[in-house]
């Protein structure tokens, strides 16, 4: 087996990935990038946040460099530090400098993870100057026009210290996500697994319900990631209902009784 | 030694052993051989347990001991060890009471207790499935509904009534089987429109309620089989496993062939309406165990009374999507505006089992709240349409009636105004678009101390809670940060150390600051809990509210986060109270705790002064992270028209003030209905709904801790 490695700023998305357009989220985000405007995406989990990235990667003809946010992230990590190399100092790029630099799409995933005085670092990237101070080199960098800069978050989280603060998210475009209608994500479900389209029927319905569930016990319903999980075990020739248990209800929820009621609605439907 | 000289010298043993615990009592019962071979015959540990009994019933009473041993192998026969420690209790127990005849009487039939006993172990209680079935209702879909237990089995479209216990079959599980499909049968009647409004009302007019209900209750058992059939095939299963085995099956059958129009997947209840004619000279078939029974006049009660409360709510909404289309919301004085807007709604996507709706106003499709979303998709349960009447958007004239007294001076007596710790805030009016400054007077008072018991009372009965509250407050405590750049520490920063080198390579001052360090998290946290006091509380509300209180307060000690609590209540703007609880400065000590229990419900919730003078409180810490969290039990209600919108309106302007200063909210309640106006006041992930009041103690403490980690 030979492994592929790939310069980040050399990541074209070649094959068109599959994406189903829920809205006009594909003509906001290609103005947006016209217009040199970043963009933060708002949505649930697994509602196709990343994919959608991906697509636009691929329609917009750029480079994706993805980085997906912890709370150990550092400034330098973004930006770039300088190694010792056999006595000598080296400087290397960090993912945004290299975005920048490449004129790539840099997608920041979950940015409220990330230390709140790490995020501000990209604050005058993202208003009309467009500029990012590197400032161990001394330089500020001009992005061009291809560079695009892309977060996303996910509003329904509870923590108090997890919030995106107003004078980042007051600089984005934004585009809320949410899971498409159920006769979407039955497409979603069928295009990404080829499964049957009665079984994707029954999981989409699936979800729908365990999403009535969502506030009364779930703190959030099934995504649509998780159906195509599901789909996927369904197709490899597990029962749909041990496949929705697995893939979904254990994936939801401990409680005991909530697990059960999960089990029970996919007994329903399947 | 050969086996058969063993097993004998083993039952000498053992008889020996037990005439000596029931000091020879034994022998003079007869047959004694052959029950001490029976026992000889016991697994080891039966027999050990059979050895600690007899000694232990032989303290209390040597015959009583001696019956117990007679009959202790069968009882093992027919039991489980658990069964047989039951069997015991249930004797001594009888002993104890009424006496040696009692218990001997219950030692020596065993087979009427195993007989109880069985039948008890069977049955399956609501009390076991109602978490469940909550869920699994809930998942199924459509308005929510309530589960509770009724003395007969019906649905009134709010609440499904079940019974108390199903004891229907011979297995647990079928029994725990039949309340799912008990609930899923009433939660289909509610669901395919058994009892829309226009069958109810043709129901009630045009039909005798004795003859012809229940033939509609068996034409609508048969419709509603098949589109369970068409939507839920497993359901639809687990239903014809139990229908086909019933002796009724082949009438049921008679009937379906009769009523093939039902089968149809555009038949609904006003097909049943149309049949029930035909069928009046056969013979009823009896109701299947997931049936349930009819009552037309409870519905019509439900259904009324929610037809009218939903219609106003969603007029109202209405109102405020037109105000914010036109821009009325800063406007002083333009408000006979009365340009009437069209508001349309579509049915999105596939009909079927997800509702979802499309809102436009003159064409143009609208962003729907999910309160809304729901509001409508009840209103379309009862209606099977959106009735026109129903999309006109509420006349300003309604509310201004309601808010009368409000601007009335003839409140109820006014503070006794000493003038000490009474604060005026203003509040927010929305009818007229503008504060009333100055409105609302406020006092703050003490909670006179309550008794002390009750503390100790809540941490016995909540120990193991507790217990495992510290422990996950305690994992908040233990996660520690890596703390890089430091002068010195557990280990070197290496990211630090090259930076420091390259310095040095580069001929600058090399940095010190090159160790990692593990230090505990900073929490710099404030937090408010604002705890309703109003009427509504009275009961269990107010114990739980009281036993979450204390619960956090022992966790809340262990994190060393600042916090204050305060309760509040009051009676019309000129009498509104904040207690204090526990303020900043204020320790966990011994007045502290008597506060707590001295919680009471008072008068009201005028919820928007309250929030704004703890916000104003909370505002003067200084801490990084400010919190205000709400225990309540229900919406914003006073005396002289604080209610519906504009208490809601009110609050939810308070809230948007303290939002500004950097304060967050989280609203904890247990109201059912909170969805319909938390996520409008607070926003959408800032409340928590708790379904069951006893588990708040344990659920605020938890979200506490989601909320700050």
């Amino acid at each position: 087996m030979s492994i592929q490695a790939i310069r980040t700023e050399e990541n074209f998305v070649t094959e068109e990935p599959y994406y189903q357009a829920v809205g006009n989220e594909i003509e906001v985000f290609a103005a947006a990038f016209q217009n040199q405007l970043p963009i933060l995406l708002k949505g649930p989990t697994g509602c196709g946040k990343t994919r959608f990235i991906e697509f636009m990667a691929w329609y917009l003809k750029r480079p994706m460099i993805t980085v997906a946010c912890h709370d150990d992230l550092t400034a330098s990590d973004l930006v770039g530090r300088f190694l010792l190399k056999g006595g000598e100092t080296v400087w290397v790029d960090g993912p945004v400098t290299r975005a920048v630099r490449s004129g790539s799409i840099c997608y920041l995933d979950e940015i409220v993870e990330a230390r709140k005085d790490t995020s501000v670092i990209i604050h005058p990237l993202c208003d009309d100057r467009r500029l990012l101070p590197v400032e161990k080199l001394g330089e500020l960098l001009q992005a061009p026009p291809e560079f695009s800069l892309a977060i996303s978050y996910n509003p329904g989280y509870q923590s108090v210290l997890k919030d995106l603060k107003q004078s980042t998210r007051q600089r984005f475009v934004a585009i809320e996500f949410d899971y498409p209608d159920a006769g979407s994500e039955q497409t979603i479900v069928e295009k990404e697994t080829d499964i049957d389209a009665q079984t994707a029927k029954q999981l989409v319905k699936f979800g729908g319900m365990t999403r009535n569930l969502k506030g009364s016990g779930l703190d959030e319903g099934a995504s649509t990631r998780l159906l195509v999980n599901a789909a996927k075990l369904i197709n490899a020739g597990i029962t749909p209902v041990v496949a929705t248990d697995t893939a979904v209800a254990q994936a939801l929820t401990d409680d005991l009784d909530m697990l059960k009621a999960v089990h029970e609605l996919s007994r329903s439907v399947f | 030694m050969s086996e058969a000289r063993q097993n004998l010298y083993n039952r000498i043993r053992i008889q020996k052993d037990l005439e000596r615990f029931t000091d020879g009592v034994l022998a003079r019962h007869d047959n004694v051989e052959s029950a001490i071979a029976d026992i000889a015959a016991l697994e080891p540990n039966a027999q050990e347990f059979v050895y600690r009994w007899t000694e232990l019933i032989g303290e209390s009473d040597k015959e009583l001991a001696a019956c117990f041993v007679m009959r202790s192998a069968s009882a093992f026969g027919a039991l489980e060890k658990d069964g047989v420690q039951a069997w015991i209790d249930t004797a001594m127990d009888a002993f104890d009471n009424r006496g040696l005849g009692a218990g001997i009487e219950v030692f020596e039939k065993p087979q009427d207790f195993v007989e109880r006993y069985s039948g008890q172990h069977l049955r399956c209680g609501f009390d076991e499935v109602v978490s469940f079935l909550q869920h699994f209702v809930t998942g199924l879909g459509g308005r929510e509904l309530r589960i509770d237990t009724g003395e007969s089995t019906y649905t009134d479209t709010d609440t499904l009534y079940l019974p108390e216990a199903i004891s229907e079959f011979g297995a647990l599980d079928d029994n725990s089987s039949l309340f799912k499909l008990t609930a899923t049968h009433l939660w289909s009647q509610t669901w395919y429109g058994t009892w829309r409004y226009q069958v109810v009302e043709q129901l009630l007019r045009h039909h005798s309620l004795d003859f012809d209900l229940p033939i509609f209750n068996r034409l609508e058992a048969i419709r509603l089989q098949a589109c369970i059939e068409r939507d839920y095939p497993g359901l639809a299963r687990q239903f014809s496993a139990f229908a086909d085995n019933s002796p009724h099956a082949s009438r049921w059958a008679e009937w379906r062939e009769a009523a093939v129009d039902l089968l149809d997947p555009d038949a609904d209840a006003t097909t049943s309406l149309s049949l029930i004619e035909k069928f009046h000279d056969l013979p009823l078939p009896e109701l299947l165990p997931f049936h349930g029974e009819m009552f037309a006049g409870k519905v019509r009660q439900a259904l009324f009374a929610r037809i009218e409360r939903e219609k106003d709510a969603l007029q109202h909404a209405l109102r405020d999507m037109q105000d914010q289309a036109q821009g009325n919301d800063g406007g002083e004085g333009d408000e006979p505006d009365q340009e009437m807007v069209d508001f349309e709604l579509m049915e999105d996507g596939e009909g079927g089992s997800d509702m979802s709706f499309q809102l436009s106003m003159d064409g143009e499709t609208l962003q729907m709240p999910e309160h809304l979303q729901e509001l409508i998709g009840s209103i379309m349960q009862d209606f099977g349409e959106m009735p026109e009447e129903h999309m006109k958007p509420a006349d300003l004239g309604e509310y201004a009636d309601d808010l009368l007294p409000q601007s009335g001076e003839g409140g109820d007596g006014s503070l006794d105004a000493d003038g000490k710790d009474v604060f005026t805030y203003r509040e927010w009016d929305c009818v007229r678009n503008r504060f009333r400054e100055a409105f609302c007077r406020l006092k703050e008072m003490d909670v006179p101390p309550g008794e002390e018991s009750f503390i100790e009372e809540t941490l016995d009965k909540h120990r193991g809670i507790l217990k495992s509250i510290k422990k996950t407050f305690e994992a908040v405590l233990g996660e520690s940060r890596l703390l890089r750049r430091q002068l010195d520490g557990d280990d070197i920063d290496f990211d630090a150390l090259i930076d420091a080198m390259i310095d040095r390579e580069m001929g600058l001052e090399m940095s010190d600051y090159v160790y990692t360090r593990y230090r505990n998290v900073d929490r710099n946290i404030a937090v408010m809990f604002m705890v309703d006091m109003s009427g509504s509380t009275l009961g269990w509300v107010n114990d739980a509210e009281r036993e979450s209180l204390v619960l956090l307060c022992e966790a809340l000690e262990m994190l060393k986060d600042r916090y204050a609590i305060y309760g509040f209540s009051g009676r019309t703007h000129k009498r509104c109270e904040v207690y204090r609880i526990k303020t900043f400065e204020d320790n966990y000590d011994l007045e502290t705790k008597q506060r707590i229990s001295g919680i009471k419900p008072k008068a009201y919730t005028r919820m928007g002064v309250a929030i704004r003078h703890l916000g104003h409180l909370l505002n003067l810490s200084r801490a990084r992270t400010k919190l205000l969290i709400t225990l309540s039990d229900g919406r914003p209600e006073d005396y002289g028209g604080y209610k519906g919108r504009y208490g809601i309106e009110d609050t939810r302007h308070a809230l948007l003030e303290l939002k500004r200063d950097g304060i967050h909210p989280f609203c904890i309640t247990i109201d059912n209905e909170a969805q319909e106006y938390l996520p409008h006041m607070y926003g959408a992930a800032n409340y928590a709904v708790i379904d069951e009041v006893e588990k708040l103690p344990y659920k605020v403490a938890d979200i506490y801790r989601r909320l700050t980690t």
